[in-house]
């Protein structure tokens, strides 16, 4: 019973979340552990299920919590390994070094812009734009209202706008 | 390709949160192609990142490593919980020690304790009638004894016998007899 509730509501969220770790922590290896790690510790908890209203949205809140609380730590270690890992995240095999090289820069540029997003704009952003979510499921995945999905995808949008006219002036 | 007055107009909507879904999927299409205008290039590292993170998967094997860390975790739960129970189960253990000794004992006493006198009689009168012929026996016995006695008595009356010597014939004097293997003791009477 416990483990189709896991099966069905759980498991098809996997490579959402990943995408979602993926998206904070830059680094595949690290998102693949940091989605392992939440559904283990959802799975160890089967016993509080009954208590999540909403097991999409807990899903969601358990790996930005997790990314964040990683990222930190991924911080700590050393500057140089840390951005050797992170080279490789993106990358298609199929591109020429040319490219990859461009897409590269492009990627840094787009990621310096949603560093400086909040949480919950970075949330919505992900979601609406990796997930390709409507506004009504946003605010369904994160407990939000539908009116403060839209304000905060409109703000991290202006933001995202003004920091690549900066960047490429 | 789309004309880029029309992609500026969408452009416009999409920094609003106006835009619908197919109208992004547009935009990225447009944004990841080769022909972006040169005053839209500045957002094409948006698009971009859109594209390339929407094909990002788990690994093939994320599956079977998640089904191991679940046993893994398993394991885990069933050790953490036998070393939680280990201190009960040895009180569990002494308990039931404690009890069989204290059952063993029991049933010792209670075989000791055993009653030796019940009533076995559900007619009094039938009980009357027994109590009175074992007497009546046991009276029959003592008469018996005491004749026996009587006789035993008058048998030594008919002996003449020096009391006072036999009166000053001490214990001690009946153990050197008996050690020196002299004459036993009646055959001197």
């Amino acid at each position: 019973m416990n483990s189709d509730i896991f099966n069905k509501s759980v498991l098809p969220l996997k490579d959402k979340l990943y995408r979602l770790a993926l998206s904070i922590v830059r680094n595949r290896t690290e998102a693949e552990d940091i989605v392992q790690d939440v559904f283990l510790k959802i799975w160890s908890k089967q016993d509080e299920w009954e208590l999540i209203d909403n097991m999409e949205a807990y899903c969601y809140r358990s790996i930005k919590n997790l990314s964040f609380d990683r990222l930190e730590s991924m911080a700590a270690r050393s500057a140089e390994k840390y951005n050797a890992e992170m080279e490789n995240m993106m990358f298609v095999d199929t591109k020429n070094p040319h490219s990859a090289f461009v897409e590269k820069e492009q990627i840094d540029i787009i990621y310096r812009c949603i560093e400086k997003l909040s949480e919950n704009q970075k949330m919505v952003f992900q979601l609406r734009e990796i997930e390709g979510m409507s506004y009504k499921d946003i605010a369904k995945s994160l407990n939000m209202s539908e009116e403060l999905v839209k304000i905060s995808l409109y703000r991290a949008r202006k933001k995202i706008k003004e920091l690549l006219e900066e960047l490429n002036k | 390709m789309k004309p880029t007055e029309e992609i500026n107009a969408l452009l416009v909507k999409y920094w609003k949160g106006e835009t619908s879904l197919e109208e992004e999927d547009s935009l990225t299409k447009y944004f990841t192609g080769r022909d972006v205008a040169d005053e839209l290039k500045p957002y094409t590292a948006l698009f971009q990142y859109r594209e390339n993170l929407r094909c990002a998967t788990l690994s093939d094997d994320f599956d079977r490593k998640l089904k191991k860390a679940i046993q893994q975790k398993k394991r885990e739960n069933d050790y953490i919980t036998i070393r939680i129970f280990v201190p009960a189960l040895r009180i569990a253990a002494s308990v039931a020690v404690a009890l069989s000794l204290s059952f063993g004992v029991y049933m010792m006493i209670g075989k000791n304790d055993k009653t030796y006198f019940a009533e076995t009689y559900s007619d009094p009168n039938a009980a009357m009638e027994h109590a009175t012929f074992a007497l009546d026996k046991l009276s029959e016995a003592l008469q018996k004894g005491e004749e026996a006695s009587i006789e035993s008595i008058q048998e030594l009356n008919k002996v003449d016998l020096d009391w006072k010597m036999l009166d000053s014939i001490t214990e001690s004097d009946i153990n050197y007899q008996k050690s020196t293997d002299s004459l036993p003791l009646e055959n001197n009477l």
